[in-house]
């Protein structure tokens, strides 16, 4: 690395991907990379690198071969499980600086985010946060696109004389491929370079319960801080209309709803045909994650709300009228009809 | 012997989301229109700086990189009860991505003395999360990010947090020195006492630290060290929505079955 921090560029080629587990549980934003990965592959004639950390993980790296990686690369102890920052990002740390890859891409998860920075930094490498669009332009350079300015305006992010160029990408966002048992790849074990010794961290106790998946539900109803932590009127309305329960952040933060169903820039991007916000603001950390929806659906008691400006459909009312009111109607008369 | 920690506080003034208005024309935010406040999960970095604090003694110091201007939001945390301010300024940080901005609030966490680094969670205007996790890296220290709240073993130099997971929570115990991000939303922010008010807007000046004063090179910081830079910006037309509003169920239900989720 010269002075400035930039490096022969050519030195670095193939694109890795970090395929995510916590006790074998892996991601499902992993997968949406590992397939969207595969078009800058495809570009760029290079390989697909699945990097894969953890404790007995060899079912992780032979799904990650079926899901698309050319190689997989696994750091296999018990120092990374469960997951900690310092353990993890010197790991790969050491990983990227011995074997240069040209492209990283990390999954937007608290986890990616909690350590894609203690590779870039050492790395003097650039690191986008949060893309939702990712490409290679005719020099192969990474064209790595990020919402800003609350959606309205998309940034290209290029780094052009540090390598890797980094990025994390948005849960939900992409679509995973299916596995394909035919895939071969080549699995190698690679040197752990954490001592359990140097570690600066301890994890005491760890509780993980509800990861549902909403980004691929067809019907949402998302709960937020209008509904005070009584659910009932909204879990109504979603069995009505036979739909995935997803939240705000306030919603969320409150404890009312686990985390993984939480919708937005910090939460998940989801892409139903219908989408009833109920008390739900509208701010537009919210609107960043639910604007993909064909049929966005408000019910919120103030008509000035902001939601409303992004609904296609509101309703002006108490959101305990309102949902067991629709409920009702919906299953009495059989509305429920969808074409599909 | 327990430490009486130094707790440097990063906080960032942000054009305010709450009042970007939209241009009528365009359909987009009008960002040039917003006030100056501090990014909202700054507040909760404050508070659980000071709680921490409260708890444990020693002192809180906030920090803000940015121009002269920025001293207003060093006032706002002198107020609230932060004992002195540092303003790092210099028009050598201009252009900082991720990377330098994180080496030079590194930079000054040390200038400063600091046990722990406290930061929001991300900030509303660039919201990558980058910087605490840059700031641990830079200095080599243990992090820990999405923290909901802290519980100080200060006697065998550990901070001990519990994080917000996907799909859950977990406690991790680190040793100090530590870079700790707050998660936002997750603590009641204090309000200020009219007497630190009149303090903070009358009698306080911050510290000003300079690249020079921080032994930052030129090469290290601003443009010349940040390895991204923006190739493009495309607006994105905001979505197209109906925005239909009915007061009556009967009505959305006639609107709704317009549409082809409902027959
Ligand atoms: C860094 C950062 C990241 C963030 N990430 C996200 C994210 O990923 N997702 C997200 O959602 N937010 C996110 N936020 C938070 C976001 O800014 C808002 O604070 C949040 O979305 C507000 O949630 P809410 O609209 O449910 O609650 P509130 O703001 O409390 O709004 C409640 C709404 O319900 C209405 N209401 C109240 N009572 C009733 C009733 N009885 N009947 C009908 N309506 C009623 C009110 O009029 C109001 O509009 C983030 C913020 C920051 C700073």
């Amino acid at each position: 690395m010269s002075d400035d921090g930039t490096v022969d560029v050519d030195e670095y080629s193939d694109v890795w991907v970090f395929v995510e587990s916590h006790d074998g549980d892996v991601m499902n934003v992993s997968w949406e990379l590992l397939d969207e990965a595969t078009n800058l592959t495809e570009q760029l004639g290079e390989d697909l690198v699945a990097l894969v950390v953890g404790e007995d993980c060899d079912d992780v790296a032979e799904a990650a071969i079926e899901r698309g990686a050319d190689r997989a690369l696994v750091a296999d102890d018990p120092v990374f499980e469960p997951y900690r920052a310092d353990p993890y990002g010197e790991q790969f740390r050491a990983l990227v600086e011995a074997r240069k890859p040209a492209i990283v891409l990390i999954g937007g998860t608290h986890t990616g985010r909690d350590f894609a920075g203690r590779v870039a930094v050492p790395a003097h490498a650039g690191l986008t946060a949060d893309c939702t669009e990712i490409d290679v332009d005719e020099d192969g350079l990474l064209q790595a696109r990020r919402p800003a300015f609350g959606g309205n305006v998309l940034a290209t992010i290029l780094c052009q004389d540090h390598r890797p160029q980094m990025a994390t990408i948005r849960p939900g966002v992409f679509e995973a491929a299916d596995p394909d048992p035919d895939r071969e790849g080549e699995i190698a074990h690679v040197e752990v370079v954490v001592d359990e010794a140097d570690t600066m961290s301890a994890v005491r106790e760890r509780e993980v319960g509800d990861t549902a998946d909403i980004t691929e539900a067809d019907r949402i109803v998302a709960v937020g801080g209008g509904c005070d932590g009584d659910l009932e009127p909204v879990r109504e309305l979603a069995d009505a209309l036979d739909a995935d329960l997803a939240a705000s952040r306030k919603a969320v933060d409150e404890g009312w709803v686990e985390g993984a169903r939480q919708v937005g820039q910090t939460g998940k991007t989801v892409r139903p045909e219908l989408y009833v916000a109920v008390g739900i603001s509208g701010a537009v950390q919210h609107v960043e994650g639910m604007n993909d929806s064909d049929v966005v659906v408000a019910i919120n008691d103030d008509p000035n709300a902001p939601i409303f400006e992004h609904a296609d459909y509101g309703i002006v009312g108490d959101l305990f009228d309102v949902c067991p009111d629709l409920a009702a109607r919906i299953e009495e008369d059989g509305l429920l009809e969808v074409t599909q | 012997m327990t430490i009486e920690p130094t707790i440097v506080v990063g906080v960032k003034q942000v054009p305010d989301d709450d009042e970007v208005g939209i241009d009528p024309d365009t359909g987009h935010l009008d960002r040039a229109s917003a006030p100056a406040v501090m990014n909202r999960p700054d507040r909760n970095a404050l508070e659980a700086a000071l709680s921490l604090r409260d708890e444990t003694g020693g002192e809180v110091l906030a920090m803000t990189m940015g121009p002269p201007t920025a001293t207003d939001v060093l006032e706002s945390a002198v107020a609230l009860g932060c004992d002195d301010a540092a303003l790092i300024s210099d028009r050598k940080f201009a252009g900082s991505d991720t990377w330098p901005t994180s080496l030079t609030l590194a930079a000054a966490a040390e200038a400063l003395d600091a046990d722990v680094v406290v930061c929001g969670e991300e900030t509303t205007d660039s919201s990558t999360g980058q910087v605490p996790p840059g700031i641990a890296a830079h200095l080599g220290w243990a992090q820990l990010t999405y923290v909901e709240a802290l519980e100080p073993e200060l006697e065998e130099g550990k901070l001990v947090a519990t994080r917000d997971v996907e799909g859950g929570h977990e406690v991790v115990a680190t040793d100090l020195p530590v870079v700790v991000a707050v998660a936002y939303g997750e603590n009641e922010p204090r309000t200020a006492a009219l007497h630190r008010k009149l303090y903070a807007e009358n009698e306080f000046e911050p510290m000003e630290l300079s690249a020079d004063d921080l032994g930052l090179e030129e090469h290290e910081v601003g443009m010349d060290a940040s390895p991204t830079e923006v190739g493009g910006m495309e607006t994105v037309d905001p979505v197209e929505r109906e925005r239909e509003v009915v007061e009556d169920v009967d009505d959305l239900l006639e609107s709704l079955q317009e549409t082809e989720v409902m027959a």
